[in-house]
């Protein structure tokens, strides 16, 4: 696994040795060209002190220094080429040598010569390269031994500082390991690092997505269970009015009567599933879009419906103005197109009428169904796409039995707006027919 | 007893006034807060069952301006949610009892006659007036402890005239015991039916007084 503190700590190690590295060798050839100065120097001067000595005399001290591995090797010579001396018989330089400065390549190694002409001598005097290289190597590692001690300290300080530098991430990483699932509210941003804070506030924001979505979940449970509670009310009720029933007419009134309040809780609990699985987020992905002929889907529906219109004797029809082509996912945009009519045919009183349009308006496919039904306030109209919401129809007392039939669930609107929302429609409310009655449009995006 | 019955739901509407029915209520239903309160106004009725959840006028402002204008009426609720808050706010807005739906027909019934028997100040269950003992939950009559066999009409009539010993009711008062707004009232039946009382349980048990109504007395006739 990958650690910041151990990569941190190599590379900034690496980094390290490698600024020592470029120290010392910079030091070393500093004090490489320092110690040539100073030697060249030493050799001119050493000429000048022998130039007139007796050459005799030399020998000794230069002899001496050898021990000392201060090894220089004196050679003069006669106007003639004549060798008068050598400190070192066992060195083997060149017998002659241009004057001035010159280096000298020999099996012992690389020398600096020196050769001057002074009266009639000529004298040279050289020196191992080797000594100077030495000097500057010691000069260079005592720049970076220090350095090298220090090294290990400061790797243990960046170790720690790093540690340091982390405890927030842990602390985060702990608060969150604490966390219930339950427990959704935000992470406490104080004295967090800059770098860490980019990170508890994208996760603060999921929180509060999470937290939000839950709320939203809680309140459907609640208010499916709510409204799940009506119908079974009635069930209840109806039921035990089937057990109490003294005789056969009675009971049969009774039993038709359970079978209607069943089949509205029935009705209920599939709104209720269809509504679960349009949630948004909801196997979404799976659900593949097809390009969808509505008017198809249109004719469909109403011949699905039409037994529901005969019943209440309501004129429903269907106009197409041309190609009504969406792409979206055709089992949910049926939902949308039964909800539609079936609500618009509920809500219709007997002999009414409800046309549904379909066809290209603009850049877009445009439904709409219109009814001459009691309509909705445009004051409720925000209100009905609203989960359980629904719109106060007039009701006599005695049109009950009639009132049971026209009652819808509540989610049929909240249903068609989530189809239309993951269909990138828009939905507009407005009156329907002969200036009363609901007009529903649907504009979706055209293929 | 008679009963008014606010309830939006069609089915359960139905249902509960059916079921009170056959339990020996007469119902009248309304379907929304409005329609409660103008009901209310009449003052014909016994009891009302509430429900809280009722369009156009909610049932616990209805209930609230109820009891401002000092009218003591039991009244049950009816309550979809289960929430205690709810019922708390029930409770305190004046209602005298609740039922959470969903609820049975028979304790629906069994406490709407608690209600009504103690509003009119009675703890004990069974009417008793001398030798005459009517018991509402099994619509039971009793005569010097022998069964007496009442038509519903009759029995709704004894009922009445039992619950306020002393006082007199008149015809239309009785009437509205006797019938809901959807019955159609039969002339002279209040007659009818005190005459087959007074033959079942003695001339003396219900008194007219001309021209107001109709009492039993307030201290029953030592036997």
């Amino acid at each position: 696994m990958r650690s910041i503190r151990r990569e941190l700590l190599v590379w900034l190690l690496v980094g390290l040795l490698a600024a020592v590295a470029v120290a010392a060798i910079g030091t070393y050839l500093r004090a490489r060209e320092e110690a040539n100065q100073l030697f060249d120097h030493q050799l001119r001067e050493m000429v000048a002190s022998l130039t007139g000595a007796p050459f005799a005399a030399a020998p000794a001290g230069l002899g001496d220094s050898d021990a000392a591995g201060n090894t220089l090797v004196v050679q003069i010579w006669d106007r003639n080429g004549m060798q008068l001396y050598l400190s070192q018989p066992q060195r083997v330089l060149p017998q002659h040598a241009q004057l001035g400065f010159t280096n000298l390549r020999t099996e012992s190694g690389e020398w600096r010569v020196f050769s001057a002409l002074t009266g009639s001598q000529v004298i040279q005097v050289a020196q191992p390269m080797r000594e100077r290289r030495e000097l500057a190597a010691s000069m260079a590692l005592r720049t970076i031994v220090p350095l090298l001690i220090v090294l290990p300290v400061l790797g243990l300080l960046i170790w720690l500082i790093i540690a340091r530098g982390l405890k927030p991430l842990e602390r985060v990483a702990a608060a969150v390991a604490r966390r219930s699932p339950t427990q959704l509210e935000a992470l406490s941003e104080r004295d967090l690092p800059r770098e860490v804070q980019p990170l508890v506030q994208a996760l603060n924001g999921l929180l509060q997505k999470l937290g939000e979505a839950l709320a939203a979940q809680r309140t459907f449970i609640a208010d499916a269970a709510h409204e799940l509670r009506t119908p079974l009310t009635a069930v209840h009720l109806q039921a035990q009015l089937a057990e109490r029933a003294a005789t056969d007419v009675e009971r049969r009134t009774a039993l038709a009567d359970l079978k209607a309040g069943l089949e509205r809780a029935t009705r209920l609990s599939e709104q209720l599933l269809t509504l679960a699985r349009t949630e948004p987020g909801v196997d979404a992905a799976e659900r593949t879009a097809a390009n969808v002929d509505l008017s198809a889907l249109a004719r469909e529906v109403i011949a699905e419906l039409a037994p529901l219109a005969t019943e209440k004797a309501i004129d429903l029809g269907l106009s197409e103005g041309g190609s009504a082509a969406v792409r979206g996912d055709r089992e949910a945009l049926r939902t949308l197109l039964s909800n539609l009519v079936d609500n618009a045919l509920r809500y219709t009183p007997p002999r009414g009428r409800v046309d549904v349009a379909l066809g290209p308006e603009g850049d877009r496919v445009a439904l709409v169904v219109r009814d001459n039904g009691p309509g909705i306030a445009p004051s409720e109209r925000a209100r009905v796409f609203d989960r359980f919401y629904r719109s106060q129809p007039a009701t006599v007392p005695g049109e009950a039995a009639q009132g049971a039939r026209m009652r819808g669930s509540g989610l049929g609107l909240a249903i068609v707006r989530r189809i239309a929302d993951r269909h990138a429609a828009e939905i507009a409310l407005g009156e329907g027919l002969d200036g009363k009655g609901l007009g529903v449009t649907v504009r979706f995006p055209a293929v | 007893m008679r009963v008014l019955l606010a309830e939006d739901d069609p089915m359960i509407g139905a249902s509960i006034r059916q079921g009170l029915r056959q339990d020996g209520f007469t119902v009248d239903w309304v379907e929304d807060g409005r329609a409660a309160e103008l009901a209310l106004a009449e003052r014909a009725h016994d009891a009302i069952v509430l429900d809280l959840g009722l369009p156009k006028r909610a049932g616990l402002d209805v209930l609230g301006a109820m009891r401002r204008s000092g009218d003591t009426r039991p009244v049950l609720i009816l309550t979809a949610r289960d929430a205690v808050a709810d019922r708390v706010a029930g409770l305190d807005a004046g209602a005298d009892d609740y039922v959470v739906k969903p609820f049975d027909l028979n304790e629906l019934s069994a406490r709407l006659r608690a209600l009504i028997r103690r509003g009119a100040g009675r703890a004990a269950p069974v009417l008793a007036h001398g030798e005459v003992e009517l018991n509402p939950a099994t619509r039971e009559v009793r005569l010097r402890g022998e069964p007496l066999a009442l038509s519903p009409r009759e029995f709704a009539l004894l009922e009445a005239l039992l619950t306020r010993p002393g006082a007199i009711l008149s015809r239309a008062q009785l009437e509205d015991k006797l019938y809901g707004w959807s019955d159609p009232v039969e002339s002279n039946a209040v007659e009818v039916h005190i005459h087959a009382l007074r033959k079942k349980l003695g001339a003396d048990f219900i008194r007219n007084v001309r021209g107001v109504g109709w009492m039993v007395a307030k201290v029953p006739a030592s036997a």
